[in-house]
């Protein structure tokens, strides 16, 4: 860059059309579209529970999804106030959220040792696969809508960006996807569900930053 | 008009509405405090062109501004970045000194301190912070470096890399 700064000012003052300020509220009801979206495909694609549907829920599934859906709601807000950039923000709340997350597969890994190599069974992994396949995709919708409002920010650590949207597209996908998967045992849920959201963060971490430099 | 933090404010939320006399004005003035900003941090020959972009990046990132909150700590986020990202790039200058009258104005207030690059950059351990300075900053090639502060070359170079992946994690922290 080599002209002179007044022509530079001249020239932005000329280009300079009205913006609407980025808003918290319009960037988490668009994750949350997102996710409703999400969510109307699982019932089309692969059907709700029918415990789900019957009004009868277990606690398990009650916490795990509750657990989920706070983590990839926490994580969506950071990555939506991260667009806007400011020196003194802190963002590391989510940090919380994704601890009590972790309690799932804490529990899974405890109560799998446990029980032994029985709770590992060849039909278990491949059900489990699913849910992480499944879940790992159904957060793209989520993903895409953060990734574009994120271009639309300055995000000054794309790294840390990235890894919350892998983790609010995982938290979310797999939280839209529990209402179709049948298992209620922790053993399914804290490996292949937190796996699913794992997956997505490391997914998210890897490729999402070189879309939303500026 | 002085360039305080409400009338910087009050210039971009009038900006942000399209009022270009604001813009202009701003502009004027974001130009010269990020002189400032800059200047113990970058080598002269840079300076310019540092500035340059940053008003780039405000013009297109003008969307980002939360007009409830303050102005400063926006532009210094944005220009802690366009910063690292140009440390980033490497270059190599003759020109090493920094020029003395943006340096040093002792009557700062608090709020410019908090998000100055000096309190940035003093977040790094002292040999990342001396690679980077001497490398980047000064201008000095690796080996140079080497032999000026007794780390390895190969050691410079780590202390680089770790030194700018730090920074970039830290870059809105006050």
């Amino acid at each position: 860059m080599s002209r002179d700064s007044n022509s530079l000012i001249t020239e932005l003052v000329g280009g300079l059309k009205p913006v609407r300020p980025l808003r918290l509220s319009g960037g988490l009801s668009f994750a949350l579209a997102g996710l409703g979206v999400t969510l109307a495909a699982v019932a089309l694609l692969f059907g709700f529970r029918a415990d789900v549907l019957a009004g009868n829920f277990d606690p398990v599934f009650l916490l795990a999804t509750g657990l989920f859906f706070l983590l990839g709601l926490a994580a969506s807000a950071t990555v939506i106030v991260m667009s806007r950039p400011h020196v003194g923000s802190d963002h590391s709340g989510w940090r919380w959220a994704a601890a009590m997350a972790a309690l799932l597969p804490i529990a899974a890994i405890i109560t799998g040792l446990k029980r032994g190599p029985a709770a590992m069974s060849a039909a278990g992994a491949g059900h489990g696969l699913d849910c992480l396949i499944a879940g790992s995709a159904l957060g793209l919708l989520v993903a895409a809508a953060l990734v574009w409002w994120l271009r639309r920010g300055a995000p000054t650590s794309p790294e840390r960006a990235g890894l919350l949207t892998g983790i609010a597209a995982g938290s979310f996908g797999i939280f839209a996807f529990s209402f179709h998967c049948q298992y209620n045992d922790i053993v399914h849920i804290g490996l292949w569900h937190g796996l699913a959201v794992a997956v997505s963060a490391g997914l998210g971490r890897l490729f999402v930053p070189r879309l939303i430099r500026w | 008009m002085k360039s305080d933090e409400p009338s910087l404010a009050r210039l971009m939320a009038m900006a942000q509405q399209g009022d270009r006399l604001a813009y202009h004005t701003l502009l004027m003035e974001c130009r010269v405090w990020l002189k400032r900003y800059f200047a113990r941090r970058v080598a002269p020959n840079h300076l310019e062109d540092l500035v340059q972009e940053t008003l780039l990046a405000l013009h297109r990132k003008l969307a980002t501004y939360d007009p409830s909150r303050a102005f400063l700590p926006w532009l210094a986020a944005i220009a802690r970045y366009r910063w690292v990202d140009q440390l980033r790039r490497v270059y190599r200058t003759s020109e090493i000194e920094l020029e003395d009258e943006f340096i040093g104005s002792s009557d700062e207030p608090a709020i410019v301190a908090r998000i100055s690059l000096e309190r940035l950059f003093a977040q790094l351990p002292s040999a990342q912070a001396q690679a980077i300075e001497l490398v980047k900053i000064e201008g000095l090639s690796v080996a140079e470096a080497s032999r000026a502060c007794g780390q390895s070359e190969s050691l410079i170079k780590v202390n680089i890399h770790r030194g700018l992946k730090k920074l970039t994690a830290m870059i809105e922290r006050a």
